[in-house]
């Protein structure tokens, strides 16, 4: 920081007047709505009474749902893992590539993009149904002798959601490691450094910033997703997303699904926290 | 001279808009033709506003929220009921609905609205029992039978929690409308053993998993089974010997609808039978207008999962807070098995 004052002047504030009416009307607004419906009841059609109570947090703490939560949060974690795992050697492969091949690469990784998310998953399902088109490869090649079972699977929930995320682990971490100097790299093995030194010391801090944007942009909607676990999955484990979707439509109760809603954003809160704390010190 | 001018144009184009009758119409996706809508705007110049909903709550919420401005809602009789004891429907006119007589009785003076005050039926449904006899060859009548351990696996069911709790209801020879927290606790341990043996909740598209193989058998709405059949008469679909859901879809008009005559005219056009009939030619539902029935084709009629053998059928009724306890007990046992 430096000593100047750097005190907004009325034209700065003019600027940010669009931001901030944005910020207030999309994302304070709907907040407070949130959190007021939490400490709400409601009635028999469902709509909310404007009369305090703690109930919904307290069912919201029951066994039942703790458990779900639990199991969203595993089931974002190893999707979390997995993109990570297979998004940061991509990032670095096209982040290192030369500049035209890089420009096709990067464009491979958001042509999914164009096609709409629902009929993405359609076509995913389309390849793992029992008379689908792996299945069919499998025992023409001879190697099955009769379909697996693929679809409505755990597995199949978990390709659908890598295969929905990768691409928000991808491109952060491109951003990050394209910017990184090759000189830095030289250096590290001028000195002497191998491969498996250069990649924790070097190369990891200073992709940080691209893989906790990755992490956090893969694991927050991951762990809220319903749409694949209901085509993938076949709606057999609910997860918290179902939970909540649920509450707006067939139980008719918003308040206790903006009970839940409130408990998740707090769980957000402290994701964020944890990874804004981890990040590395470069030694 | 040109402004004048200008503003004869403008009011020559406003008048016949202004002029023209409107009808705003909040209906289920997929259920009123467009080849009705625009026979109905031809004839009376009235122009209809469609907009959709997916299900029952999601039709409450908008009404209740009170910024449609609708004219003719579509409520199933449950919800009906429930519009009607919160007072959000408004009394229909006798006079202007002379078609009424067209409909069958079986579908006149129905438990959601005994008077008949409220509502007229419009389509009706099933759910029922839908087989791949090309794999299943054992006879399937009942839920009993669906749900064994050799079927393990190989069942679709609607991702419905309240249908799921009227099938164990029914099983247990109680009525699927005796939902409270004893019977609750009765259908329990059914359910929990059912749910093991399901390999996929759909309520939006239960054929898919049919129709891909994925599974051999399940309870599914009638509408998805009549269209399997047609198909491919290997799908069949039976009513279950212990009682099937009946649902009727019904029309009605809320408090405080901007054009009520307008409303009153599209019932009674859709009551209609030759275009009650074009209605059924596009949507394989349960026509309950006798007279439109006499139009269809005997291969229609045949078709059993639109018209299936009679059997025990009975409708929702409006459950209130309790949809509540019946969502919190299925996440329950789906998330415990």
């Amino acid at each position: 920081m430096s000593g100047e004052s750097n005190r907004a002047g009325p034209c700065a504030w003019l600027l940010l007047a669009p931001l901030l009416a944005w910020l207030a009307a999309f994302v304070v607004a709907p907040t407070a709505i949130l959190v007021v419906y939490a400490f709400c009841q409601h009635d028999e059609l469902g709509r909310v009474v404007y009369q305090f109570t703690f109930d919904n947090f307290a069912r919201a703490a029951d066994r039942v749902y703790l458990v779900i939560f639990a199991r969203s949060i595993g089931y974002a974690a190893l999707t979390t893992a997995l993109c990570l795992a297979a998004g940061f050697p991509a990032a670095w492969h096209i982040a290192r590539a030369p500049a035209d091949r890089r420009r096709h690469l990067l464009l491979l990784v958001m042509i999914p993009f164009w096609t709409s998310f629902l009929i993405r998953t359609y076509a995913w399902m389309t390849i793992l149904k029992q008379d689908g088109l792996l299945n069919g490869l499998l025992r023409a090649a001879g190697l099955i002798p009769a379909p697996l079972e693929l679809l409505y699977t755990p597995g199949a929930v978990t390709l659908g959601l890598v295969y929905t995320y990768l691409p928000f682990m991808i491109l952060p971490i491109y951003a990050s490691a394209e910017k990184l100097d090759g000189a830095l790299l030289e250096a590290a093995q001028d000195l002497g450094a191998g491969p498996w030194r250069i990649f924790p010391t070097v190369v990891f801090p200073l992709a940080w910033p691209g893989i906790a944007a990755g992490l956090l942009l893969v694991f927050v909607p991951a762990i809220g997703m319903f749409a694949v676990t209901d085509l993938m999955g076949g709606g057999r484990i609910p997860l918290i997303g179902n939970v909540i979707q649920n509450q707006f439509t067939q139980a008719r109760d918003w308040p206790f699904g903006a009970a839940l809603g409130v408990v998740f954003l707090a769980l957000f809160a402290a994701a964020f926290a944890v990874l804004r704390r981890a990040r590395p010190a470069v030694p | 001279m040109r402004l004048p001018a200008l503003a004869a144009l403008l009011l020559a184009a406003a008048a016949p808009a202004a002029a023209r009758d409107q009808l705003n119409l909040f209906a289920w996706s997929e259920y009123v033709p467009q080849k009705v809508i625009d026979g109905f705007t031809a004839e009376t110049g009235t122009e209809v506003n469609y907009e959709t909903f997916s299900s029952n709550e999601e039709m409450i919420s908008k009404l209740v929220a009170g910024h449609g401005d609708y004219d003719l809602v579509q409520p199933s009789d449950y919800a009906a009921e429930a519009l009607i004891k919160a007072g959000l429907l408004a009394p229909l006119d006798p006079a202007q609905l002379r078609n009424r007589d067209n409909l069958d009785p079986a579908f006149r003076h129905l438990p959601h609205d005994p008077a008949e005050r409220y509502t007229v039926p419009y389509m009706a449904g099933t759910v029922g029992l839908c087989i791949n006899t090309a794999v299943v060859t054992a006879p399937v009548t009942g839920y009993a039978d669906v749900f064994q351990p050799r079927f393990a696996g190989r069942i679709v069911v609607l991702n419905d929690n309240r249908e799921i709790v009227s099938w164990a209801l029914a099983t247990l020879g109680l009525p699927p409308n005796q939902i409270t927290p004893q019977t609750l606790a009765q259908v329990r341990p059914v359910i929990a053993r059912w749910v093991k043996l399901v390999k996929v909740f759909d309520s939006d598209s239960p054929k898919t998993a049919l129709l891909n193989g994925d599974v051999d058998l399940g309870v599914v709405w009638s509408g998805e089974a009549a269209i399997l059949w047609k198909q491919d008469h290997k799908y069949r679909y039976v009513l279950p010997r212990e009682g099937a859901h009946q649902y009727i879809d019904c029309l009605a008009i809320p408090v405080g609808a901007p054009h009520p005559a307008a409303a009153h005219r599209f019932i009674d056009y859709l009551l209609r039978p030759e275009v009650s009939k074009l209605i059924s030619d596009e949507f394989p539902y349960t026509n309950p207008n006798a007279a439109a029935r006499k139009l269809l084709s005997p291969e229609q009629l045949s078709n059993p999962a639109s018209y299936p053998p009679a059997g025990k059928l009975e409708t929702f009724r409006d459950i209130g807070r309790l949809a509540s306890a019946v969502d919190q007990l299925m996440t329950d046992i789906k998330s415990g098995q």
